[in-house]
């Protein structure tokens, strides 16, 4: 089916105005088909928006743009062109009063912690790669068996607890497992024969970033989406989603005008899959309503402040990892882009607290929080609480789908349900309750469009489970993965595993029948003393002699002796080559684990 | 419950072995034999010119006894060559043989599976 055929008399509505509903419109235009976009928000970009400030722009949650998705990177570009920076990125951990650069450098680190605590902290380490947990089901675990317990405590215990409101030990091991999915034993592999290219790891030290935040390119996207005949509807929240059986029909708007109705033909959906299923109209089964609600989310809030001084510090971003302090991270906007703040003599930062929607930190007033922020500002030793002239707070509710321990279950009986539903298709991260990038979110909305429009039938649920998303080792040119993909099937091929069973009974036979020739060699040569030397193999296989007898022996002996060497060579080959990927997939694990803080 | 990460993170031996150490490899007969024959050749040509130039009242009296099999073979620069065609020749069908036998088995245990 042809794009054109496939739009003809069909109508798209795409609900919410994030980095994936918008994707979605954006293609959707290009095949020139005009879709309804309804964003629930008095502005687009959803959690990669951008807020402003008394003319001070605020990322919410820092977006560096970098990706593996091709696809992802040629819109990027598309949209914003010469409107893209190359930044350099610094980032630290502030912990125990000090500040360590992240990833985390051996001597700086030394020099933090103290060589006391550092000889504990290797003494640990080696502690937990002897004698590992054998069950990894909780973060705490996971990260323990990688790092040893006491640099679990030190750089990872706090912050994560603070981003996610939950213990460690309560925090499934798999949102880690999914940061570090794609690094497979085949990438493993492939990076000892193919090295990422320059251009590759600059990318780690340096990313790319809109002049004015994520949230530039999200209102450059809506202006072509409506200069291409769509329409972006802000303030409509949709409240309820009529179907008929498993066919969506409707759904209903409140905005300040009032309630509508907006039918269409094809619904794509990223608002959070909790609420979908909510407002459907009948309602889903009440086994969907309730597994929904089992699916929770966590949430945060920036305290945006401005700082009467031009420089503050060089970072992009510090993760606060002192338990004395309530903020998780801080921003500084300045040195994503120097055009976030609109006079140079000030600067911005965006001071990050994670908490739940409702709790106490969620609903302290404005200006306790923007206190709160002044103070503690101030005691990190960031900026004096006198320097700050003024500040602003942004509350962002569901920004992180929660991977609790049976978030799993839920989530199934959920998709169970939206996947029967014909035409709509969840996307995005909230849509899909998946911890995606913007990128990835984006490609969800890309391969919505692809299902609805040429009859693919790409499986968004598995979106950033099949993508390759691994900073140093990603090989992003055609060109590299076709050499990665040669390198793979020849290693593959070397490094399978010898049959045992089969190399012993070859080594077996061939030997065998080697001493049965060269006995009976000599035998038929005959002579005074017949095979003197050959027979001193008696010493070792009993009853030979050098006689037809003997070679009759040598030939059961010569097997059983070769049979037992090929069968022990081939089972220490296949155990070293064993040996050796584990050895290589773990370091490889550790170099990408350098930066697991960036995905927390 | 197991994932579908458990391939990467949980009991990575195991993992390890699933994925790769499952498809048995077969050996190339020949390239075997080759293999085989040359390092023989080499290891007998080696041997025996070591021993030449060593020199002594009696040179090399334990390997000359490869005379035995090998007609013609002698502790000298020509016996060193001929020995190696020998074993190259020897080597070979041993490598070959041994390649062989073990793609045999191998196929009769797990026929061989198109990549």
């Amino acid at each position: 089916m042809t794009p054109d055929a496939a739009a003809a008399g069909r109508k798209f509505v795409v609900i919410g105005a994030g980095p994936a509903g918008l994707t979605a419109a954006y293609e959707l235009t290009k095949l020139d088909v005009q879709p309804m976009v309804l964003e629930k928000g008095p502005m687009v970009g959803g959690l990669a928006r951008t807020e402003s400030y008394k003319g001070f722009h605020f990322d919410m949650g820092g977006h560096r743009f970098f990706t593996k998705v091709e696809e992802v990177k040629k819109m990027w570009h598309e949209v914003l062109g010469q409107e893209f920076l190359r930044r350099p990125r610094l980032s630290r951990i502030y912990y125990n009063e000090k500040f360590f650069h992240y990833p985390l450098k051996p001597f700086n680190a030394l020099v933090g912690l103290g060589f006391f605590e550092s000889i504990c902290i290797v003494l640990s380490y080696l502690r937990w790669q002897l004698f590992p947990y054998k069950q990894e089901e909780t973060f705490e675990q996971w990260v323990t068996n990688r790092f040893g317990r006491r640099l679990f405590r030190v750089f990872f215990k706090t912050y994560t607890e603070k981003v996610w409101g939950i213990s460690c030990s309560e925090l499934k091991a798999e949102w880690a497992a999914q940061r570090i999915k794609d690094l497979s034993l085949k990438t493993a592999i492939v990076s000892m024969f193919v090295k990422p290219r320059k251009t590759i790891k600059t990318l780690i030290e340096e990313f790319e970033y809109p002049r004015l935040g994520p949230g530039m390119m999200w209102n450059t996207v809506r202006e072509e989406v409506e200069r291409r005949g769509g329409a972006v509807r802000l303030n409509a929240d949709v409240v309820r989603i009529g179907r008929r059986g498993l066919r969506v029909e409707h759904v209903v708007v409140r905005s300040p005008g009032g309630e509508e109705t907006i039918e269409g033909s094809d619904f794509i959906s990223s608002m959070p899959v909790t609420e979908l299923v909510q407002k459907l109209d009948p309602p889903a089964p009440l086994a969907v309503r309730e597994a929904s609600e089992k699916l929770t989310y966590r949430d945060f809030l920036t305290v945006c402040l401005i700082v009467n001084k031009p420089e503050l510090f060089p970072d992009n971003w510090i993760y606060i990892h002192s338990p004395k302090v309530k903020v998780g991270r801080i921003q500084n906007f300045k040195n994503w882009s120097p055009a976030m703040v609109p006079d140079p003599r000030k600067t911005s930062l965006g001071l990050e607290y994670f908490c739940s929607e409702g709790d106490a930190l969620w609903t302290m007033p404005d200006a306790e929080l923007v206190a709160l922020a002044r103070q503690e500002v101030e005691r990190i030793g960031l900026a004096k609480a006198s320097d700050v002239e003024d500040g602003c707070v942004v509350r962002v509710p569901k920004s992180y789908p929660v991977y609790d321990s049976d978030y799993r279950t839920y989530l199934g009986v959920v998709r169970d349900f939206v996947d029967r539903l014909e035409n709509l298709q969840p996307v995005g991260r909230n849509g899909l309750h998946r911890y995606n990038n913007q990128d990835h979110a984006m490609l969800t909305g890309m391969l919505a469009v692809r299902n609805a429009m040429v009859g693919q039938r790409n499986d968004l649920w598995s979106v950033n489970t099949e993508q390759e998303y691994h900073e140093e080792v990603h090989l992003d040119a055609s060109l590299d993965a076709q050499v990665a993909e040669a390198a793979w099937d020849a290693v593959s091929r070397s490094f399978a595993r010898f049959d045992r069973l089969a190399f012993g009974l070859a080594t077996g036979l061939t030997s065998g029948l080697l001493l049965f020739l060269a006995t009976m060699w000599l035998v038929l040569k005959g002579g005074g003393v017949v095979g003197p030397n050959l027979a001193l193999l008696a010493q070792y296989l009993p009853g030979y002699r050098v006689t037809g007898w003997g070679s009759a022996l040598g030939l059961v002996e010569g097997f059983i002796a070769g049979f037992c060497g090929g069968w022990l060579l081939a089972a220490l080959r296949n155990a070293t080559v064993l040996l050796y990927l584990i050895v290589v997939h773990r370091r490889l694990e550790r170099r990408y684990l350098r930066r697991i803080l960036d995905y927390v | 419950m197991k994932t579908e990460y458990d391939s990467v993170v949980v009991e990575p031996g195991r993992a390890h072995e699933e994925v790769v150490l499952t498809r048995v490899v077969r050996l190339n007969a020949v390239l075997t034999g080759i293999v085989t024959g040359v390092f023989a050749a080499l290891i007998i040509f080696v041997a025996t010119n070591w021993l030449v130039i060593k020199g002594g009242r009696v040179v090399g009296p334990h390997l000359v006894l490869l005379s035995q099999f090998f007609i013609g073979y002698r502790v000298t620069f020509l016996g060193s060559l001929i020995g190696a065609a020998y074993a190259l020749l020897g080597g070979f069908l041993i490598g070959f043989f041994v390649a062989a036998v073990y793609n045999w088995f191998a196929d009769l245990r797990q026929p061989k599976q198109a990549h």
